[in-house]
């Protein structure tokens, strides 16, 4: 376990929303939304490449006033990382675990809630309200008679966007 | 929103996309500003201002109005920096007829998170909500919110003769039938307008365009763009005949009252016959 790790949460390239006990991120990159709790968010705004892993925690504990573990921010760092929400990748520190028993064992030996970082979907409401509509496989079109949308690509999750 | 309330994921997903809009929108009036030219945001952003924060109104390109003589050059300006989704219009063309002097006169500066961004003063974007709606064919039915949250929530001062009586009695009538089908279709109440009962008195043609292009649910799309679906354009042809009953009035700067659409309709279609086969034919000789 490699605690001496310094991650750098990534600032560019990101829509940050804070609502109370939550933090939003719109990746611009692969237009992915993201859902960062409580936990979760505390762990990524102290990825400032200053402190390491065990100072983490102990900010983390502080904060939250409750025990946290590295095994706690290291299961953060792996979602930010899975998620390409760190300036550089860092390798998971639980190969050959699942998250599934990891969580498990974090979970009982803690009284602040679990890191999770949950994918947002775009809803229908969303989709429909840009005028340009993705209408087959990299066709965007303009949602009006007679448009197109020139320089947009449909991406993977059915939306128009500038390359 | 409340602290205590359940955030939703469409919520969640809203907020951020509001987020970034509103990065794009300070950009854009910044990049232009620092060019000497000063934009209107009409519609998106500045309709969502209308609706109780509780209440998600997505918005997708930002719609940018600027003086047609410095179009060309915003657009340059705004390609120059970048901004993707920004809806740069020369005025505002087809969406409404009063002068651009008198509508820059009348606009308003509102605060976005310390930037002053210009918006159309509350009568003056009734309006230009109201055709917009209509322009479309009045095939969207989730934007007719714009209208009822825009009556609902219109400023104390709002004056309907200045938003009414500034345009011919053609487009007075459009603007208020609107009303009247946000009235008749999403409960808007009527209760004080100065022309209530004027709005509950809808033309039938127009009710039934609306209630067959919300039963259709079938989006227009360029035809050119549906050439390599076959199926697809065919549905597409089929929904231009006959064209769009509101869009064809719209288009001709017709009257709603009068007996019959179909001189709208044909010349809505002739209109559109000899654009639609130039970007067709472009199209399949880019193929």
């Amino acid at each position: 376990m490699n605690n001496s790790q310094h991650p750098i949460a990534r600032k560019t390239g990101l829509v940050v929303q804070e609502v109370p006990d939550e933090v939003l991120v719109y990746d611009l990159e692969s237009n992915k939304a993201h859902c960062l709790n409580q936990s979760a968010a505390m762990i990524w705004k102290s990825c400032d490449g200053n402190n390491s892993v065990s100072e983490i925690a102990k900010l983390v504990e502080n904060q939250a006033g409750g025990k946290v573990t590295e095994d706690f921010v290291w299961l953060a760092i792996d979602q930010l990382s899975e998620n390409n929400l760190l300036e550089k990748q860092i390798p998971s520190n639980f190969e050959g675990t699942s998250r599934r028993e990891v969580i498990k064992k974090i979970g009982l030996a803690s009284m602040v809630a679990i890191p999770v970082i949950a994918s947002l979907v775009a809803p229908q409401s969303a989709l429909a309200a840009s005028s340009c509509v993705c209408n087959g496989p990299g066709a965007c079109n303009l949602n009006g008679p007679n448009g197109q949308c020139p320089g947009r690509t449909c991406n993977g999750a059915g939306l128009c966007v500038a390359p | 929103m409340s602290h205590t309330q359940q955030l939703t994921d469409e919520y969640r997903y809203y907020l951020l996309r509001k987020r970034h809009a509103e990065g794009l929108i300070i950009s854009a009036f910044r990049g232009l500003r620092r060019n000497g030219i000063d934009p209107i945001l009409i519609k998106g952003w500045a309709a969502a201002r209308n609706y109780p924060e509780s209440v998600p109104r997505f918005f997708g390109d930002i719609d940018l109005a600027v003086l047609s003589s410095d179009y060309r050059r915003a657009q340059h300006l705004i390609e120059g920096e970048k901004l993707g989704g920004i809806d740069l219009h020369r005025e505002l063309r087809h969406l409404d007829t009063v002068e651009w002097s008198r509508l820059m006169a009348n606009s308003e500066l509102v605060d976005l998170d310390g930037e002053r961004i210009r918006v159309l003063c509350a009568e003056d974007h009734f309006r230009v909500l109201c055709v917009h709606w209509l322009t479309n064919g009045g095939e969207n039915r989730e934007r007719l919110w714009d209208i009822v949250y825009a009556v609902r929530n219109r400023p104390a001062l709002f004056d309907w003769s200045k938003c009414l009586d500034v345009v011919s009695p053609m487009r007075r009538r459009w603007i208020i039938a609107t009303v009247g089908v946000a009235h008749k279709y999403l409960d808007l109440e009527l209760d004080g307008l100065p022309f209530a009962d004027e709005a509950k008195t809808l033309p039938t043609w127009l009710t039934r365009c609306i209630e067959r292009e919300w039963a259709r649910n079938l989006e227009i799309l360029g035809l050119e763009t549906q050439l390599k679906n076959p199926r697809s354009f065919l549905r597409q042809i089929m929904k231009r005949i006959p064209p769009n009953a509101i869009h064809a009035t719209v288009d001709c700067e017709g009257d709603f009252d009068s007996g019959y659409r179909i001189g709208y309709q044909m010349r809505n279609m002739l209109r559109r016959l000899l654009p639609s086969i130039r970007r067709i034919s472009s199209a399949m000789r880019e193929k």
